[in-house]
């Protein structure tokens, strides 16, 4: 079963179509960028597979699940989702902050079960930053708080993960180490789902890739779609930019 | 929290209670401590809590450090329909002056918030600019009550100012029990908070219903603030204090903010009514207006302190 399915979402926020009839699967293991010019309705995408936003038309699956209706706290069983920008005025500590990642899974007047404690150390491990755990998340560097909260959604153990952006403001180094951990995570059989804004970032672990250009999109696997033409095209750039890859 | 935080808290608690039973003109006589100053303890301490939890509420479920029951209109609300019940002689002890003042309150905070939210993203500063607006419209309908209703205006004016007069008893307790009852209700949700301070969208996807909670947060941080006004008027600032200083102590967390914040306004409140009958004795401050001597200059602070934040 695929872990995500979409048939025919459309969207518009009045001028116009802007998602328009975009269709796509994820099987657990796949890690898909999706790639586009600014406004082409990346970030959006991702909000209407939440079902944060209300597509005009067409279903989200995830994992056989029709999202639309769905309880906040299903949805958080089954789908993680880290925005681009996380701001709070309050200094919560990394572990408060990754302990909300089982808001769904913890009842009314309960404290944090020993399984919830063990969720939020596997995630905090896995994103190496255990030693950060009593730091407040304000006091973090860019990349740092970015992983603080990638992993808060690990800690919700969703099969799903869908980050807006997650390299943006971080220097090569936390780029890197970003990519190779939402590749690391589909290699455990999580289907992730990554919007970027460089299409170079895809080569370090991307296997299929959404092109969202004004109007239309283009899906498939990504060694087939981020080809210079295409990516020329969907960025308005000479085919021999330097910035392709 | 730690014991020796938490114990600091309520050591400051006792002190400031202690301060209020003994504090006054009229010396230590056991009839004065027991019959005038114990009951006005009590108030004092109601209306302290309801307020601080108000506050810790609003901060949390609007994620913005800004925000308190006096500064979004909520006390104004209550007010207005607190003075409106007096005009129309409902009694302050009966259940339709609660039901119209919790109305008050909460159709207040509800037209500052959707004011607000009409510029589009909810800022902080629109959110304040919202409160003042509610807040003068409705003070002016006080004041123009009070005027029109000039023979029966006196009573009502100590209500208007804030500060705590003898209080039956059957309104102490009522205003008593609604409190404990909205601090339980809301203690039990503290995560969905603590959900709710990192942003509308992180707490759906985090799975607690951005606008499901924020209405229960709203409800009982109304209820809290009607609590207060029914007994003590309209009283600034505690909300906006109690939290930011008590955070100190109890972590940003609501799970031990929320009764932190209660605590901690109570203390406060306790300590501001003790020593608004010291300053000027035989005549008394009311413990409004010492609040307001002490928060006007935290809300200045905490103004610019989220300016620099921002630059």
């Amino acid at each position: 079963m695929p872990a995500l399915k979409v048939q025919g979402l459309e969207f518009s926020y009045g001028a116009g179509p802007l998602i328009n009839g975009v269709s796509f699967e994820l099987r657990p293991g796949d890690f898909m960028c999706v790639l586009g010019p600014n406004g082409s309705g990346k970030s959006t995408l991702l909000k209407l597979l939440t079902g944060f936003m209300k597509p005009a038309a067409g279903s989200v699956r995830l994992a056989g699940e029709e999202t639309a209706g769905m309880r906040p706290g299903r949805l958080a069983a089954l789908a993680a989702y880290v925005p681009s920008e996380t701001v709070t005025p309050y200094d919560f500590t990394v572990r408060e902050a990754v302990l909300l990642g089982r808001t769904a899974r913890a009842g009314l007047w309960r404290g944090y079960s020993s399984q919830d404690q063990a969720a939020a150390d596997r995630a905090l491990e896995e994103t190496g930053i255990a030693a950060l755990a009593g730091r407040s998340i304000n006091s973090l560097s860019t990349g740092e708080r970015q992983l603080a909260f990638i992993a808060q959604a690990l800690a919700q153990e969703a099969k799903v993960l869908l980050l807006d952006e997650p390299t943006s403001h971080l220097d090569l180094r936390y780029k890197s180490a970003v990519m190779g951990l939402l590749s690391g995570l589909a290699a455990r059989r999580l289907a992730v789902a990554a919007v970027l804004h460089e299409p170079a970032l895809a080569a370090l672990g991307c296997n299929k890739a959404l092109l969202l250009g004004r109007g239309g999109y283009s899906f498939g696997p990504s060694a087939q779609m981020l080809t210079r033409e295409n990516l020329s095209s969907l960025y308005g750039l000479p085919p021999g930019s330097p910035l392709l890859p | 929290m730690g014991k020796t935080k938490g114990l600091l808290l309520l050591g400051a608690l006792g002190a400031a209670c202690l301060l209020s039973l003994a504090a006054g003109p009229a010396g230590m006589a056991p009839d004065v401590i027991l019959n005038l100053r114990l009951p006005r303890t009590l108030a004092a301490l109601t209306v302290g809590a309801g307020l601080g939890l108000a506050g810790a509420l609003f901060q949390g479920a609007l994620k913005n450090p800004l925000s308190d029951p006096y500064i979004l209109g909520t006390s104004a609300g209550a007010t207005a329909a607190a003075v409106l019940c007096f005009i129309f002689g409902i009694d302050r002890s009966s259940p339709v002056f609660f039901a119209a003042v919790f109305a008050g309150a909460f159709g207040a905070t509800f037209l500052s918030y959707w004011l607000a939210r009409l510029a589009g993203r909810l800022s902080d500063a629109a959110l304040v600019l919202a409160g003042v607006a509610v807040s003068a419209f409705l003070s002016a309908l006080v004041m123009l009550a009070l005027s029109a209703a000039r023979g029966r205006a006196l009573p009502l004016l100590s209500f208007v100012l804030g500060g705590l007069y003898p209080a039956e008893p059957a309104t102490l307790a009522a205003s008593a029990a609604l409190t404990l009852l909205a601090g339980a209700l809301a203690a039990g949700r503290w995560r969905a908070l603590d959900a709710l301070a990192l942003g509308e969208e992180k707490a759906y996807h985090l799975g607690a219903d951005p606008v499901r909670e924020r209405l229960i947060f709203f409800a009982l941080a109304c209820a809290s603030t009607s609590a207060a006004v029914a007994l003590g008027g309209t009283i600034g600032f505690v909300g906006l204090m109690a939290p930011h200083i008590v955070r100190f102590i109890s972590g940003p967390s609501a799970r031990l903010l929320i009764p932190a914040a209660a605590l901690g306004g109570a203390a406060m409140l306790a300590a501001a009514d003790a020593a608004g009958r010291l300053v000027f004795p035989p005549s008394e401050v009311p413990a409004g207006v010492i609040m307001a001597l002490a928060g006007a200059p935290f809300f200045m602070w905490l103004l610019w302190k989220s300016a620099g934040r921002r630059s």
